[in-house]
């Protein structure tokens, strides 16, 4: 196939990065993709099953790679962009090690991070063994081991805890992020698919079951796998004297105040942007929303463009995203991207690269 | 439990404490029921540290407790601290530190309320000098007592007879630290450690030799509620908040407890009492209670000072056990003395609990 | 007379105290009050944004905004930088202001309030100091705080303290100059007119229950009544 001679720079390989590669690749774009990690494949390599099918992340990061059939991109790993500066109608994408690379567009995929949890001081997270993250659980059910606490005993009581830094204006996080509710709901399922005779608890202040089979996932729960819901955020984690959990809250339907203990809890910890994705739009002059994550153009029209032209955006260093809504989220910046290279292309003051039928 | 996460809260929270010439305001509760620890927190202070605490006669209650019943309102308190930042200014200070946890919440408080409200302030300002005639400059430093001694622990440790370790076994003893609500729950940028992992007792207690118990409900009021202890009808809230607290305190087997808010520290003196005589119930092993020091006593024993001369004998929980077991020499027909070593009379015996 | 709303808005601690509550109950969670008593900021926080005036006055009229022990550890967790213990004293300045305090058994006991720790404060500059802690009416205090109550002067002296007498030094005699600036204080800044709302509505109120007040002082019927009276329909 002809391949155009424009270039395309990625930063991130993660599933938006990797998706938003395939399909620019088939269309017969010129791709190198920066990631900073020494493997591609971003947060998918930690989670072990996705929502709300429980298909294995696996499976997602098979596709991915398979879009490379054709046109493969050029993959970099160990490649941490530091800053993309405008230049001569360009974008120049300079990495830590000194390396640089020339691009026509750019996209930033470059994710989120994980709210440090640490900073919810009153549950104690880094302080109380057996009080860990949505991340640190995942961590553990991928390796395929029985679910233990610290002292190697099998939890019988587990809570999960919705809004850990997300809907917190204390915590500087306003926002939503949008997953934490159905991966409580996943991951309490999960829990009760290995510990049967587990009692597993959510506690939340509003479910928000937006995608496609959440509700179902949701009833699921509540009818197969009887996990028990609390309408209550919850306000503070202490330790009992066996390391076990004592946790306040308000069961807010009923309007009293609950005292439980449990032998594990798990923070639904939120999503926040990557520090070097806020280094990077900087140095890009990109604006950025209230939550601090990398601001579209336009909310309704142009979410994947920004302020700067041939710069894109896609996926959670946007605004918080499921798997699915990222990949989709992907595919609709290449459009953008297509036809901002082809609009440009005429008027591209750089020589292309000759064809050989030129 | 993991130490290095707490250390990192800590970190967080790091506050500006002077570090001299303090214009130094008392506590109405604790100079009625404690009277020995503000004493003996101006004997280290000017005494054994050389610090320069300024007192003026003319400084008053901040009507907190009338504020926080309700029969006071906000605009008079504000001017009544006022007043008391007209005397500072007045006597050439500029740092201020309240001996009542519920003073430092309020003058915390109202300069919160200031510097959101500017109108206010000036209108505090207007109503000060129509009252008094009295003009005043905002404190550059506010902290309470209790961060004082936090910030000179390490000093007193130097210069300590006494460590909080078992002279017997050799163990350092377990500690119970509760912090008054007003200290840092509403402002946790203002206390050493922030409102939920707090310091300023912890690093004494550390500093001085002993372990800190981290216990379910350490974060819970002790109960005063103001209100719901003032008035006779009420006073179920505040000791059942206390009990929930023992009960929840007592399979860590504490030495002694410890507080800096003077209301607090007589609560939980004083319920232990109420609850031994009204269900034969204490929280220790022995049917005496679990002592209840204030910081300022707690740093007292620790230098060397006498168990009677700062007041110990004004516990109900008698505090001998928790002597024993530092190993300090008291004479127990000395407690109850007058100030001439006069016999004065001696506390009648409670029916349960054991002194 | 304005609307019970606009009147809350004006109160500081209430612009302060409520910036949209998201009811997720992280208050009511860890309320003193509301482990104690039928008591639930979160629902107060409701209720007061409702701006239904009927239900605002119904709550101002009630038992529930008595409960409330302002320990403020609401303050430490709301997600939302709330204060539901701030609403409260907005609420029940608003109840005391209109009389409505009468109309419950906790609401009446501001008036032995006012005039225990008021009148205390007026007269000795101190909200409380060892003579108003009688070992009768606090017999929780125990044996050791008779024993200092038979002997408080020689105990202050012990302890160091500077008891009822001139300069420095703790439980120290306030000047009656300073006393003086303490009165032109309330009488400035409107302590004095909130004094005078509770004692005219407390005596209306003794009234016409038939118990009998007097105009100043603890020792009167009035006062024993509301200080000790207690339904027991107040908890769970």
């Amino acid at each position: 196939m002809a391949i155009n001679s424009q270039h395309i720079v990625i930063i991130g390989g993660g599933p938006a990065g990797l998706e938003a590669a395939s399909c620019l690749g088939t269309a017969g774009y010129r791709v190198t993709v920066l990631e900073k990690e020494k493997q591609t494949g971003g947060k998918l390599l930690i989670w072990d099953k996705l929502f709300p099918e429980f298909r294995n992340s696996d499976k997602v990061l098979n596709h991915l790679s398979n879009g490379f059939k054709t046109n493969p991109p050029q993959i970099l790993t160990n490649a941490e962009v530091v800053s993309v500066i405008p230049e001569n109608g360009q974008h120049r994408i300079n990495l830590r090690d000194g390396q640089a690379f020339q691009a026509d567009t750019v996209l930033i995929t470059t994710g989120f991070k994980l709210y440090n949890a640490e900073k919810k001081e009153e549950y104690g997270y880094q302080i109380y063994e057996n009080v860990i993250t949505s991340f640190d659980l995942e961590k553990q059910l991928k390796t395929g081991n029985p679910i233990r606490i610290e002292a190697g005993l099998t939890p019988r009581r587990i809570a999960f805890i919705h809004c850990v830094g997300s809907r917190d204006i204390k915590s500087g996080n306003i926002y939503c992020s949008r997953t934490c509710c159905i991966t409580g709901v996943k991951q309490a399922i999960e829990i009760k698919r290995r510990l049967s005779d587990a009692e597993v608890f959510n506690f939340y202040m509003d479910l928000r079951m937006f995608g496609q089979n959440f509700e179902e996932l949701y009833i699921e729960a509540q009818q197969k796998w009887g996990v028990t819901f609390i309408r209550g955020r919850v306000s503070e984690i202490a330790e009992n004297k066996d390391n076990s959990l004592q946790l306040k809250a308000e069961d807010t339907l009923s309007g009293r105040p609950i005292k439980m203990s449990f032998d594990l809890v798990v923070l639904l910890a939120g999503m926040v942007p990557e520090p070097r994705t806020v280094e990077i739009g900087k140095s890009a002059g990109l604006e950025f929303t209230s939550g601090n994550f990398l601001a579209g153009l336009d909310s309704h029209i142009s979410q994947n463009e920004t302020n700067t032209p041939g710069i894109f955006i896609a996926g959670t260093c946007r605004e918080p995203l499921s798997v699915a809504e990222t990949l989709t989220d992907a595919r609709a910046a290449t459009v953008k991207m297509i036809s901002w290279l082809r609009e440009n292309e005429t008027s591209h003051k750089k020589p292309l690269i000759k064809r050989d039928n030129d | 439990m993991e130490t290095e996460g707490k250390k990192r809260v800590w970190e967080e929270y790091q506050k500006e404490i002077a570090d001299d010439h303090y214009f130094y305001v008392r506590s109405c509760i604790r100079q009625t029921f404690f009277p020995g620890s503000e004493t003996t927190f101006l004997k280290i202070l000017q005494n054994d540290l050389k610090k320069d605490v300024f007192e003026d006669a003319r400084h008053t209650t901040c009507t907190g407790i009338g504020y926080h019943t309700d029969i006071v309102p906000l605009e008079t308190t504000m001017t009544v601290i006022a007043r008391h930042f007209a005397l500072m200014t007045e006597a050439g200070y500029v740092n201020i530190i309240p001996s009542c946890v519920t003073s430092f919440g309020l003058y915390t408080e109202v300069l919160d309320t200031w510097r959101h409200f500017p109108e206010i302030e000036a209108k505090i300002r207007e109503y000060l000098w129509k009252a008094t005639k009295r003009e005043f400059k905002v404190p550059e430093n506010l902290v309470h007592t209790s961060d004082i001694i936090y910030k000179f622990r390490n000093r007193i440790k130097d210069l300590s007879k006494v460590s909080l370790i078992n002279k017997k076994t050799g163990l350092p003893l377990n500690v119970v630290e509760h912090i008054g609500c007003h200290y840092s729950k509403m402002f946790p940028q203002s206390g050493v450690g922030g409102a939920e992992f707090p310091a300023v007792l912890t690093g004494m207690i550390e500093a001085w030799g002993g372990t800190v118990i981290d216990y379910p409900e350490r974060r819970h009021c002790c109960g005063f509620g103001f209100r719901q202890y003032l008035v006779k009808a009420n006073r179920g809230y505040s000791v059942s908040n206390s009990k929930k607290k023992f009960e929840s305190m007592q399979p860590y087997q504490p030495d002694f407890m410890v507080a800096n808010c003077p209301g607090c520290s007589m609560f939980l003196d004083r319920w232990q009492y109420t609850i031994a005589e009204m269900e034969g119930i204490t929280y220790d092993s022995n049917g005496t209670g679990i002592p209840v020091l204030t910081y300022e006593e707690m740093a007292g024993l620790v230098m060397g000072y006498s168990p009677w001369d700062i007041g110990l004998q004004m516990h109900q929980v008698s505090v001998e056990p928790l002597l024993d077991k530092l190993g300090i020499e008291y004479k127990k027909e000395d407690k109850y003395l007058g100030s001439n070593g006069q016999n004065i009379g001696e506390p009648q015996k409670p029916m349960f609990l054991i002194v | 007379m304005g609307k019970l709303y606009d009147r809350l808005n004006q109160d500081i601690r209430f612009i302060e105290g409520l910036n949209g509550c998201l009811n997720c109950g992280v208050c009511t969670a860890i309320c003193p009050a509301a482990e104690f008593y039928h008591y639930d900021p979160r629902v107060i926080c409701a209720t007061v944004q409702s701006k239904d005036e009927k239900m605002i006055e119904a709550l101002i009229r009630s038992e529930t905004i008595w409960y409330c022990g302002e320990c403020m550890s609401c303050k430490t967790r709301c997600p939302r930088n709330n204060t539901p213990g701030f609403v409260i004293m907005a609420l029940r300045k608003l109840s005391q202001e209109l009389g409505y305090f009468t109309d419950s058994e906790k609401g009446r006991q501001q008036f032995a309030i006012k005039r225990a720790i008021g009148g205390n404060i007026l007269r000795t500059g101190y909200c409380v100091n060892p003579d108003i802690v009688s070992p009768q009416m606090h017999p929780e205090q125990g044996p050791v705080w008779d024993w200092i109550s038979m002997n408080t002067p020689e105990i202050m002296k012990k302890m160091g303290s500077n008891y009822k007498q001139a300069g420095v030094g703790g439980m120290r005699a306030i000047a009656p100059e300073v006393l003086e600036e303490l009165d032109r204080i309330f009488e400035v800044t409107g302590c004095y007119t909130l004094f005078d709302t509770i004692e005219k509505h407390s005596k209306h109120k003794a009234n016409e229950l038939g118990i009998e007040i007097s105009d100043e002082g603890i020792g009167n019927e009035y006062f024993m009544t509301v200080y000790t009276e207690n339904n027991g329909s107040h908890n769970g």
